[in-house]
C-alpha cells in the first residue's frame, strides 16, 4: 500500500513537473488560444504571416490559423464581415488605403507596444502617418512599400551605350532625375528589334495602374508649401486631379507606354516584374518587390546588375492655391508612398484581442520582419530603420552595390522632405474606379489627358457630395495628417 | 411552400433594395428614392456600352459555337475512326474552370512571351495586341468563348443526331438527295428545335459571362470589354452601392426577358414551319 502510495506521488509529481515546465516553455502563455488572420492568397503577405506564426506558436503554445482570399475578394470580405458583425477572425493584413473604411471596426494597439526600441524603430512615415487615425494607432504596418526606380547597372554604364545617349541627347547616362530624363531614356533604350524597351509601368486597369500615374503625379502636384493638396483641395474637398499638374503627368504616363514592350496596356505589377527580370527593359518604377525578384539569379536574368533609385523629381509644381506653377531651382523629389504597404490589425469584436497583438508584435519584430525582408516572395518591403542598417541582412541576395541603392533609394524616399502619401478615403474603391476608366481611356487615346481628368475631376466632385462633402473632407484631413 | 419562400424572398429583397440609397461603404442608413437608381442607371453612357458590348460577345460567340458545334457533331455521327476519342477529347474545355481557362488564355495571348505570338512572328505577325487594343481583345474573349462552350453544342447536338430516324436518310438516298440536300431538308428540320434550346441556353449563359472577362482584360482597355455582370461586380463588391446593385440586377434580369422573348418570337414560325 505504501509503495503504491510512493508511486502515485510519485506520479503526480512527474505530471505537475512536465505541466509546469510546458507552461515555462510558453512565454506568454497561450496554450489552447487559436488566432485566425485573414489576408490576400499568397505566397505575397499571407507566406510572411505564416512564417511568423511557426514561431509564435513555438514560442507562445497558441496556434495561427491564415486564411488567405483571392486579392479582389480580399475587401468584399472584410466589409461584409466587419460591418454585418458576422466575422470571426482575430486579425487582418489589408492595405492602408481601405482603412478609412474600417476604422471604427478596429481595435486599439496596445500602449506597451508603443513605447521601447521596436516602436521607435518604425520610419516615422508609416509609424507616425499610415498607422494612425484620428490620433489612435489602429494597425502595425508589416510591409513597407512605396514606388522608386530601378534600372540596369549594365546598360546604364556601359560605355558604347553612354557616349552614344551623350551624342543624342547631351547630358550624361545616368538614372533619371525628372520626368523629362526618364522618357528620354526610355526613348533611348526602345529597340524592339533586340527585344529590349525603355521602361515597364502598370497601365492596366484593375492592375495597380493608378499608382503608377500617382507617382508621376506627385512630382508636380504634391506642393512642399501646401501639404495635402496633392488630390482634393483640404479646405472645400474640391477635386484637384485636372489641375495641370496632373493633366501634364498623365501626358507623360501615356508617353511612357511606347517605350513599353508590346501589350503593355495589359501589364499589371506582375507583368512589369517579368519584363524587369527577363532584361526586356532598361528600367521601370514600382515597389521594392522588383529589386528583390530582379537580383534573384533564380528568377532573373539581370542579377547582379538591378540598380535602385528615388523616383524622377521636377522643378516645376503646380500651386493649387495660387493656380500657377512654382518653380524651382533644384529638381523637388516627391517620392511617392505608392499602396503604403501591408497593415496588420486586430478587429475591436475578437475574443482573443491581447494574443492577437501579441502576435503582431511578433511578426512585426525586428528579427522576424527583417528575415521576411530578405526573403523573395514575401511582398515584405523595409520598413524599419533596423532593416535597412543592417547591411549583412541582405549580404545573400543582393551584391554590395545592389543593396547599397536598394536600400538607400528606400531610405531616401522615406526620408525625402516632400514625400508624397497616397490617397486613404472612405469609399476609396468608387473614387479609383472612376479614375482607372479614364486613365485606360486616355491610354487607348479614346480621350486627351485633359479630357480624362476633367471627367474624374467631376465624377469625384458628384460623389463626395453623395458621400457627404464635410464627413469626407474630415477623412482626407485625417489621411493627411492635417 | 417553404422551397417558394426561399426562391422568391432573395427576389423580393433584392427588388426592394433597388429603391432605396444604400451603400454599405461609407455605412449609410437605407433610404427610399424610388425609381431614381433605375432613372440613373438608363442616363449613363456606361450601361449602355456594357450592354453593347456584352451583346456583341453574345452575338457572335453563340453563333460560332453553333456553326462550329453542328459541324463537328455531324463529323462526329459519321462514325469515322477514332471518333469516341474525340468525342472526349472535343469536350474537354466544357470541364474546365472558366477562370482557368482565362488564365491559360491570357499567357498564351502574352504579346511577348506568348507562344501564339511567338508562331504568329513567325509569319511575320510579331506583338499583335490582343489584350490591349479593343477590337483584339474583343476578338480574343469571343475567341475563349467558343473554346470552351462549343463542346456543350457538340455533346447536344451529337445527342440529337444519334435520335434522328436513320430510314428517312434511306429514302432520302434512293431518291437520289445529295448530301446537302438530306442535311438542309431533313437533319437541319428536325434538329432545329433542339437548336432553337441550345442556342437559348447559350445566349442565357453567355449574358453571365464574367470570370473570362474579369481575368483576361479586366474590362478594358477602357471599358471597351466590360460586360453586364462585371459592371454589377464592380458596383456591388467593390463600392458597396447595394441599392443602384439590385436596380442594375432587375435591369439585366428584364434585358434577358426581353432577349429570349424577341428571340423565341423569331425562331417560333421556322421552327412550326420546318418541323
Amino acid at each position: 500500500m505504501r509503495s503504491l502510495l510512493q508511486k502515485l506521488a510519485l506520479g503526480t509529481a512527474s505530471v505537475a513537473l512536465s505541466a509546469g515546465m510546458a507552461s515555462a516553455a510558453c512565454e506568454p502563455n497561450y496554450e489552447g488560444v487559436k488566432l485566425t488572420y485573414i489576408t490576400q492568397t499568397g505566397p505575397y503577405i499571407a507566406s510572411a504571416i505564416v512564417t511568423a506564426a511557426e514561431s509564435w506558436s513555438a514560442q507562445t503554445c497558441g496556434t495561427v490559423e491564415v486564411v488567405e482570399y483571392p486579392w479582389s475578394e480580399l475587401y468584399p470580405k472584410f466589409v461584409t464581415s466587419l460591418t454585418t458583425s458576422a466575422a470571426n477572425f482575430d486579425g487582418m493584413a489589408f492595405p492602408p488605403a481601405w482603412a478609412p473604411d474600417f476604422t471604427s471596426f478596429l481595435s486599439e494597439m496596445p500602449a506597451a507596444m508603443r513605447q521601447g526600441p521596436d516602436w521607435e524603430d518604425i520610419h516615422p512615415t508609416y509609424r507616425d502617418r499610415l498607422m494612425v487615425w484620428n490620433g489612435k494607432v489602429l494597425s502595425q504596418t508589416m510591409d513597407g512599400d512605396l514606388h522608386a526606380l530601378t534600372y540596369r547597372i549594365d546598360l546604364f554604364e556601359d560605355p558604347k551605350e553612354m557616349a552614344d545617349f551623350k551624342a543624342k541627347y547631351g547630358y550624361d547616362l545616368a538614372p533619371p532625375k525628372d520626368w523629362k530624363e526618364y522618357l528620354e531614356i526610355a526613348e533611348f533604350f526602345t529597340r524592339p528589334d533586340d527585344n529590349l524597351w525603355g521602361t515597364a509601368e502598370a497601365y492596366r486597369r484593375g492592375g495597380q495602374q493608378f499608382w503608377f500615374f500617382f507617382s508621376h503625379a506627385a512630382s508636380y502636384t504634391n506642393h512642399p508649401d501646401h501639404p495635402g493638396a496633392m488630390f482634393f483641395d483640404p479646405d472645400t474637398m474640391d477635386a484637384q486631379i485636372n489641375n495641370p499638374g496632373w493633366v501634364r503627368a498623365l501626358e507623360e504616363y501615356v508617353e511612357s507606354s511606347k517605350f513599353a514592350p508590346p501589350g503593355s496596356l495589359n501589364f499589371s505589377f506582375g507583368e512589369v516584374n517579368a519584363a524587369v527580370s527577363g532584361g526586356q527593359v532598361a528600367m521601370s518604377i514600382g515597389w521594392g518587390d522588383t529589386g528583390v525578384i530582379s537580383a534573384d539569379p533564380k528568377q532573373s536574368k539581370i542579377a547582379g546588375n538591378v540598380g535602385s533609385d528615388v523616383l524622377p523629381g521636377s522643378t516645376d509644381i503646380w500651386n493649387a492655391t495660387t493656380n500657377e506653377w512654382s518653380n524651382y531651382d533644384e529638381i523637388v523629389r516627391s517620392p511617392f508612398m505608392a499602396f503604403g504597404g501591408w497593415q496588420a490589425a486586430v478587429p475591436e469584436f475578437s475574443s482573443n484581442k491581447e494574443a492577437s497583438w501579441h502576435f503582431i508584435q511578433h511578426l512585426t519584430s525586428p528579427a522576424i520582419s527583417g528575415k521576411a525582408a530578405v526573403t523573395g516572395g514575401t511582398g515584405v518591403n523595409p520598413y524599419r530603420f533596423s532593416h535597412a542598417n543592417n547591411k549583412e541582412l541582405w549580404a545573400d541576395l543582393f551584391t554590395p552595390r545592389e543593396a547599397e541603392e536598394y536600400l538607400a533609394a528606400q531610405v531616401n524616399s522615406l526620408d525625402a522632405k516632400n514625400v508624397a502619401l497616397d490617397m486613404r478615403l472612405p469609399a476609396y474603391f468608387s473614387y479609383t474606379e472612376i479614375l482607372e476608366i479614364e486613365l485606360s481611356k486616355a491610354l487607348a487615346g479614346d480621350v486627351s489627358a485633359k479630357e480624362a481628368l476633367d471627367t474624374v475631376a467631376a465624377e469625384w466632385n458628384s460623389l463626395t457630395d453623395e458621400l457627404g462633402r464635410d464627413s469626407q473632407l474630415a477623412a482626407y484631413r485625417s489621411a493627411m495628417g492635417l | 411552400m417553404i422551397v417558394l419562400a426561399m426562391a422568391i424572398f432573395p427576389l423580393i429583397y433584392s427588388l426592394s433594395i433597388s429603391f432605396m440609397h444604400y451603400r454599405l461603404i461609407p455605412p449609410m442608413p437605407p433610404r427610399f428614392n424610388g425609381l431614381d437608381n433605375y432613372a440613373k442607371i438608363l442616363g449613363q453612357a456606361r450601361f449602355w456600352s456594357v450592354i453593347y458590348t456584352t451583346s456583341v460577345i453574345v452575338i457572335f460567340s453563340v453563333f460560332l459555337q453553333y456553326v462550329i458545334g453542328f459541324a463537328v457533331a455531324t463529323a462526329l455521327n459519321a462514325k469515322i475512326r477514332g471518333s469516341s476519342v474525340f468525342r472526349v477529347l472535343l469536350l474537354m474545355p466544357m470541364l474546365i474552370a472558366p477562370v482557368a481557362v482565362a488564365l491559360i488564355a491570357r499567357m498564351i495571348l502574352n504579346p511577348v512571351i506568348g507562344p501564339l505570338d511567338q508562331f504568329l512572328t513567325m509569319f511575320g505577325f510579331p506583338d499583335l495586341p490582343f489584350l490591349s487594343n479593343k477590337n483584339w481583345a474583343m476578338g480574343s474573349l469571343i475567341a475563349v468563348e467558343v473554346w470552351q462552350w462549343t463542346p456543350f453544342v457538340i455533346l447536344l447536338m451529337l445527342a440529337g443526331l444519334q435520335t434522328l430516324p436513320r430510314d428517312v436518310y434511306e429514302a432520302a438516298t434512293l431518291e437520289n438527295a445529295s448530301k446537302w440536300r438530306q442535311f438542309w431538308d431533313i437533319t437541319f428540320p428536325m434538329l432545329l428545335p433542339i437548336s432553337v434550346a441550345i442556342i437559348f441556353i447559350r445566349i442565357i449563359e453567355s449574358f453571365k459571362i464574367m470570370d473570362t472577362v474579369f481575368v483576361m482584360t479586366g474590362g478594358g482597355p477602357g471599358i471597351a470589354t466590360e460586360t453586364l455582370t462585371l459592371f454589377a461586380y464592380q458596383e456591388g463588391f467593390k463600392k458597396f452601392n447595394l441599392g443602384y446593385t439590385s436596380a442594375l440586377s432587375f435591369l439585366f434580369l428584364i434585358f434577358i426577358i426581353v432577349i429570349g422573348v424577341i428571340f423565341l418570337a423569331i425562331v417560333k414560325p421556322y421552327v412550326e414551319k420546318r418541323s
